[in-house]
């Protein structure tokens, strides 16, 4: 049974935060959910494996040099920049 | 004869300019968007912009390609270069992708004209487009019912003809769902058939990109342009044949399969139309052979495992340093990500991190994601071994039809339960087209969805293509947008 401790471990290693008065309910519904999961804890997938849909195996493609994004448009989406870099203050 | 080619044949008979056609989408868009909420952004610019060079073009009497000049949407999460792209998500806002998806990039090489792109789940986390932070897409048959998700937005715009056609991504049912809850044609194409690059990723081994439409065959159309091996996604394969050229082929002796697990738990009047539809087939020769499929029952359980699993981690890139949303005040860099994810994200989205995170962790990951891989296993080869007996499965889309708004949202589990038909396909990797095969007391539409083997589009489509041609009574026109 998934416990209050175990959301708010999860909760860190998923860097979110859940306010406290929001911690109950979650708690509860990740219990329904993870009960509703556990359904498939009986079933038999011995010999069993998946490995990818289409049978794909990696293929190594020409390494070609091939023009890059200007960094330059790629920091138009970031919400802060400096000098041709992201920029990550400490404290806002 | 589909939407597709009659619109192509009114702009080279010149019985409409394409800018007129345009105009006249637009206009519509104008007057059904306040109560639909299928738009989230409307691009008349880029519209008329193309517009005009398709209208340069046919007065040069050069020929069409086979979507030029033809008014189309995008699910808001296809990228689209300089056209602000957001997953319906507050993370994503302001987002405007400096590349084009694939599938864009093809459709804009033949001059389809965007109008906009349309409203979905967060994410594409949901069945009925709430999630969304622009608040839900109405169904075009009933405003007060949802249109479905999280392919929503495009369902309601193409069943309310203002949009002829739409591109949705379809993880655990988010193409043929809002298909089947908008009485129209949605195709989940198999899995590597059309490019991912430029998707922006839910659960990326079930993720596809598929065509909405109103008619079978537009959905061939659309399909055929899209299918094409692309060297920016790994898994990309394309297709081998076009679906166009087998379309109205004799179905006689086709052996249609019905899982009878899949008639469990359905509401009755769903269950009766798609019998009814089962009928109608083997009037035109088919044959309906009843099977057992007890790996159905670890389906939902595999997908939300799976699913959440990859959403997890694909939702790992967001942490307000390369793009979109970033909180204000915080102290240190672990505050900054936290604070940006739990203001940009919603709560369905939320959920499935958590969910995901859990079921990777160490001391889970053997119990819940190791079991589910294996489990889905096991579920390709049940269905290997049902298409060693039939050509195609025919089933019902949802167990119901469209839910009232406001319903979806209340109870996870509840809500989860309603993907039970569609989940399936995903697993395995499946290509299934949702066509209307009837409607319940209410008027509301009910969607049925043809299974085949990988890479079987043609056949599913031209078995799809033939109970269309026979039941014409269950596609109907809405009374909005632009009647041609």
């Amino acid at each position: 049974m998934i416990t209050r401790e175990d959301v708010e471990n999860i909760a860190i290693l998923s860097k979110l935060f859940v306010p406290e008065d929001e911690m109950d309910s979650l708690t509860k519904s990740m219990q329904e959910i993870v009960s509703f999961a556990d359904t498939i804890n009986n079933a038999d997938t011995e010999g069993i494996e998946f490995d990818n849909i289409n049978n794909l195996s990696n293929v190594f493609r020409e390494d070609t040099v091939k023009e890059s994004l200007p960094s330059k448009d790629i920091l138009k989406n970031a919400p802060e920049q400096a000098e041709d870099h992201f920029l990550v203050r400490n404290h806002a | 004869m589909g939407y597709i080619e009659k619109i192509q044949s009114m702009l080279t008979h010149g019985e409409i300019t394409c800018v007129e056609l345009t105009k006249k989408y637009l206009n519509a868009i104008e007057t059904a968007n306040s109560q639909l909420n299928a738009y989230v952004k409307i691009t008349p610019e880029t519209a008329l912009d193309t517009a005009k060079k398709v209208d340069e073009k046919i007065a040069r009497g050069e020929s069409l390609l086979p979507l030029e000049g033809v008014p189309m949407t995008l699910k808001d999460n296809i990228s689209t270069c300089g056209i602000e792209t957001t997953c319906c998500s507050k993370i994503l806002s302001g987002y405007t992708p400096i590349y084009d998806a694939k599938v864009w990039e093809i459709l804009k090489a033949q001059n389809a004209v965007l109008l906009g792109k349309t409203n979905m789940d967060e994410f594409a986390m949901g069945s009925s487009s709430e999630t969304s932070c622009f608040g839900g897409a109405a169904n075009p048959f009933n405003t007060d019912h949802v249109s479905g998700g999280s392919s929503g937005g495009v369902a309601s715009a193409v069943s309310a003809d203002i949009a002829v056609f739409g591109l949705g991504s379809d993880t655990g049912g988010s193409i043929r769902q809002p298909a089947s809850f908008c009485g129209i044609v949605g195709l989940k194409p198999t899995y590597g058939a059309v490019s991912r690059y430029g998707l922006i990723a839910y659960a990326s081994s079930l993720d596809q990109i598929g065509p909405i439409t109103k008619t079978v065959e537009d959905a061939s159309v659309v399909y055929d342009a899209i299918s094409i091996k692309d060297g920016n996604d790994s898994t990309s394969v394309g297709s081998k044949e076009k679906t166009f050229d087998t379309l109205d082929s004799d179905i006689k002796g086709l052996k249609i399969g019905i899982a009878r697990e899949y008639l469990e738990g359905i509401r009755d009047d769903v269950k009766e139309a798609v019998l009814k539809a089962a009928k109608k087939y083997e009037e035109m020769g088919a044959e309906i052979v009843y099977f057992d499929f007890p790996a159905l029952k670890y389906a939902l359980p595999v997908y939300y495992i799976l699913a959440c699993a990859e959403a997890s981690s694909n939702l790992g890139r967001y942490d307000g340093i390369r793009f979109g949303y970033k909180t204000e005040h915080y102290n240190g860099t672990h505050d900054m990500i936290c604070k940006t994810r739990s203001e940009g994200f919603g709560e369905e989205v939320k959920r499935r991190i958590l969910l995901g995170t859990y079921v990777l962790s160490a001391g889970y990951y053997d119990a819940y994601y190791k079991k589910a891989q294996n489990l889905r296993g096991t579920i390709i080869k049940a269905f290997d071994d049902v298409f060693k007996d039939v050509d195609v499965i025919l089933a019902p889309t949802v167990p119901m039809t469209a839910f009232k708004k406001g319903q979806a949202t209340s109870d996870p589990v509840e809500t989860y339960l309603t993907d039970i038909c569609t989940v399936p396909i995903n697993i395995a990797g499946l290509p299934s087209v949702s066509l209307p095969c009837g409607f319940n007391s209410k008027g509301m539409p009910i969607g049925m969805q043809i299974i085949g083997g990988k890479f079987n589009e043609a056949k599913i489509l031209n078995a799809a293509y033939k109970y269309e041609q026979a039941c014409p009574e269950n596609f109907k026109d809405t009374k909005w947008g632009v009647k041609l």
